[in-house]
């Protein structure tokens, strides 16, 4: 439990800090926990970890409270890195059936490769401290649509205001290529990947002729200027593509796709990934998943099955675990848990919402704990995966977060009927 | 059959560690502490040791077989949005047995369905209860002895959809003018009803020209009517989609005008807000452990919903309204009941089981022959790996009136003819171990 040192202290510095930084503060020490580190090595016990300046300062065995620190002792609880969720709409949706509380669906495409989700992020979503409270500390905002769908961002889920919350604005370029796509846009599935392979093409072109384009002498392109441009990080390999696609075949599209533009693939939904998972271990090319997604839901995923997530991972492929959801991004930790019960080992399910999306993406210092990493921790009560388990604290950036959310709000106000102001009725 | 050696959960509250439970000719024989009679010759022992036994899950709102998987236009059956009082109709006959999700959900625990139409209608048509064995046909899976149900919506769904086609009802007050409408209806058409019943009754003098004897011609036949007309003599059970707590008040309100009782309002996420005139009103809610934002009727949802109801003396029960949600039931159990724990709400592990089986058979009306272990009621059971509101729980044994229907270790053909070929690969070593 918090120690009353640290309730104080939070107390004070919420109360003083409303639009500091997330970085400042005094250090904290969380003494006495089981931490859980990067890499195969088992969970610590006993352990401490500091965290200064918004970072990890130091974990271990016999690491010292530094003067001054606010410490609060874990008793034996789990630490683990704040969770990530790979695929979300957090801070973009509110609601997500009415149109005006919803930026997740933009009007357009097929190809709209220059738009960023980072400029529908809202810091100030009732969203936000709900996934917070499920122990998720960054989420991928990441286009839901559309053949090429823009570009995605990580955001920290603590902040004012986006330019504090955001790590990176343009983390990722998304293309779909799945039953859905195909539906609204070319019709049939070889139609789709047509499109892509000319749209990578063109941007290839407009790179060696952008003097060209400038004076209005190149060929006709199927993109626009900002979608060239927004494709180029994406060629030279800086940003991964996400393909979103469920058939195997579809998939073996996508890895040729890759080789053919020199793509550094991810590939999501992935339904039927694991009748190809040794040639995706062979490639590491990283997979996220739903793992409660087994139903043959369309044409293009009749071979979904549980253990897709187990496959995979006992093949070598680098596994990242998703929700693919915005009010429910704070159930992460229960799709973790069911990949474990469908066969898939209990700590690559934990690094499937940690490490595992930090490296796909590459994200370096997240999703572990280790000094010099973000400081983005939560400590739970018991079993992270486990129904009965609770959120204790959550530290974002070095500094606890409150838990109090929309609901908890709710809660207390509803908790003893009738209420005051009911009257005497 | 005998099941030995098991934490035994009967949803009574009585918990046996171990015991036992009995099934013979498809009934519970018997359900108690320790090992139990010693076994008939030829009888089938199963020594459960470490595992968890249940009465089967019992989801009360499901929509499997009338929007079935795969997602084809070809098998979109489950609103018929051409009149919003759709009383007439009934899932029965949108049912698709081959439905893949079936025995997806058997292999979750679930024994028994409660399959409705959509919420498009205010009211959607007839639903039915189905038990989950492979049948060719929906009226071969009925619960036997189920009573008739009837699928009812209120708030944004009916409005929305009438509404893009320019049709009453387009705002809540025309959700409510259109079903007094119709129970108006209802009520004449009931009194045509008994008056006729009446005058067959009564011996008179036949005369050539009695139009009103005997000879009567009986009203016509109206099977919206007719449906509603069940309604109002209490002979079908009103299963309300209904979320928030103003739009349930207003339900009663009508319910209470034509003199009907309400048995259950599903989904119902704003249900906590109102628990006190529920649980006075004998109102059930069967809903969710904590989906909540999908639309503004859903944005006041709350995780304690299911315990601060159960506190309050209501009857809560889980429903899935998805064929994803209805494989892990259990573990929604499991979330709800550590939600209202944390909250300081006194609750055991028997109450969450109940919310698994024995109030949602209260909700479909059966509850006098399964949702609970006790002798006598039908052998719908199912063995778990472990305490099954962990996440980890598997169901490995499920039983359907004391047959097998679900083996995880020995996992055959798929019961959909649609998946004959598709799943013809082995399951992993990962999953049967």
């Amino acid at each position: 439990m918090r120690s009353r040192v640290l309730a104080v202290a939070i107390a004070s510095v919420f109360a003083r800090t409303a639009s500091a930084s997330a970085e400042e503060g005094p250090p904290v020490a969380i003494l006495h926990a089981r931490v859980y580190v990067p890499g195969d090595h088992p969970p610590l016990e006993n352990a401490t970890v500091v965290l200064a300046s918004g970072k990890v300062q130091a974990v271990g065995i016999n690491v010292p409270a530094p003067p001054g620190a606010l410490t609060l002792d874990a008793h034996g609880k789990v630490l683990t890195p704040g969770f990530i969720d790979a695929d979300t709409d957090v801070g973009v949706v509110d609601i997500q059936m009415e149109a005006a509380a919803n930026d997740t669906d933009v009007r357009g495409g097929p190809m709209i490769p220059a738009l960023r989700m980072i400029d529908g992020y809202n810091p100030r979503s009732a969203l936000i401290p709900i996934a917070r409270s499920g122990g998720v500390t960054s989420v991928v905002l990441a286009p839901r649509t559309h053949l090429l769908g823009g570009q995605s961002a990580l955001v920290d889920l603590a902040g004012d205001s986006v330019a504090e919350c955001v790590v990176r604005p343009a983390l990722a370029q998304y293309a779909h290529v799945d039953e859905e796509t195909v539906q609204e846009t070319a019709g049939t599935r070889s139609g789709l990947w047509l499109m892509l392979r000319e749209a990578l093409e063109d941007a290839r072109f407009y790179s060696t002729h952008k003097a060209q384009y400038d004076a209005n002498a190149a060929r006709w392109l199927r993109l626009n200027r900002q979608g060239l441009e927004a494709l180029q990080p994406v060629l030279r390999g800086e940003q991964p593509l996400v393909v979103t696609a469920h058939r195997a075949s579809d998939i073996e599209v996508a890895l040729r796709l890759a080789d053919d533009f020199k793509l550094k693939l991810v590939l999501e939904g992935a339904s039927e990934a694991w009748m190809v998972a040794d040639e995706l271990a062979r490639r590491k090319v990283p997979v996220v998943i739903d793992p409660l997604q087994d139903l043959p839901q369309r044409f293009d995923r009749l071979h979904a099955r549980s253990d897709n997530a187990a496959i995979l991972s006992g093949a070598g492929v680098p596994v990242v675990l998703s929700t693919f959801s915005a009010h429910q991004a704070r159930l992460l930790w229960q799709r973790a848990g069911n990949a474990v019960r469908l066969g898939m080992e209990h700590d690559a399910a934990i690094r499937a919402i940690t490490e595992a999306p930090a490296d796909a993406f590459g994200l370096k210092g997240y999703g572990r704990i280790e000094p010099g990493a973000v400081g983005n921790v939560v400590l739970w009560s018991g079993d992270p995966l486990q129904t009965t388990t609770r959120v204790e604290h959550v530290f974002v950036r070095g500094r606890e977060q409150p838990l109090e959310t929309r609901q908890t709000l709710l809660l207390d106000r509803y908790r003893t009927l009738p209420l005051a102001r009911d009257g005497s009725r | 059959m005998l099941i030995r050696n098991a934490t035994i959960l009967t949803a009574t509250g009585k918990r046996y560690e171990p015991g036992f439970v009995l099934m013979q000719s498809g009934s519970m024989a018997a359900v108690g502490d320790g090992n139990g009679p010693d076994p008939k010759a030829g009888a089938v022992v199963i020594d459960a040791r470490g595992k968890f036994v249940t009465p089967g899950i019992i989801d009360p709102h499901s929509h499997i077989g009338v929007y079935p998987v795969p997602e084809t236009t070809a098998h979109d059956d489950g609103n018929e949005l051409t009149d919003p009082i759709g009383a007439g109709l009934r899932a029965e006959h949108s049912f698709w047995p081959q439905d893949p999700a079936i025995e997806r959900a058997v292999a979750g625990g679930v024994t028994t369905i409660g399959v409705l139409p959509g919420s498009g209608n205010l009211v959607g048509g007839r639903g039915i209860v189905l038990h989950l064995h492979p049948r060719r046909g929906a009226r071969a899976m009925r619960f036997p002895g189920a009573p008739e149900i009837l699928k009812m919506a209120c708030g944004e769904n009916p409005k929305r959809v009438y509404g893009v086609l320019k049709r009453s009802p387009t705002t809540r007050m025309g959700n409510l003018r259109a079903l007094r409408e119709a129970f108006v209806k209802a009520q004449k058409y009931s009194r045509d009803w008994e008056a006729w019943i009446t005058k067959q009754q009564k011996p008179r003098a036949k005369k050539p020209d009695d139009k009103d004897g005997a000879d009567a011609k009986p009203p016509d036949r109206d099977l919206a009517l007719e449906t509603l007309a069940l309604v109002l003599r209490g002979d079908i059970l009103v299963e309300w989609h209904c979320y928030q707590a103003d739009d349930m008040l207003a339900a009663l309100q009508l319910a209470d005008e034509f003199g009907f009782q309400v048995r259950a309002f599903h989904h119902a996420l704003e249900a906590y807000k109102i628990r006190d005139v529920l649980a006075r009103e004998s109102v059930a809610v069967a809903t969710w452990d904590d989906w909540w934002g999908f639309k503004m009727e859903a944005y006041d949802g709350i995780p304690e919903n299911l315990a601060l109801i159960t506190e309050a003396g209501g009857r809560a029960a889980l429903h899935s309204d998805s064929a994803i949600a209805i494989q892990i039931l259990n573990q929604a159990a499991g979330k709800a009941l550590a939600a209202g724990r944390a909250a300081g709400i006194k609750l055991d592990e028997d109450d969450a089981v109940r919310w698994l089986t024995a109030n949602p058979a209260w909700v479909l009306g059966i509850e006098d022959q399964v949702g609970t272990l006790v002798a006598g009621k039908r052998a719908d059971v199912v063995v778990w790996s472990e305490d099954p509101l962990s996440t980890y729980a598997r169901a490995e044994l499920v039983y359907v009136d004391g047959q097998l229907v679900f083996d995880r270790a020995h996992i055959g053909a798929p019961w959909s003819d649609f998946e004959l070929g598709v799943r013809a690969m082995p399951p992993s070593k990962k999953e049967t171990k």
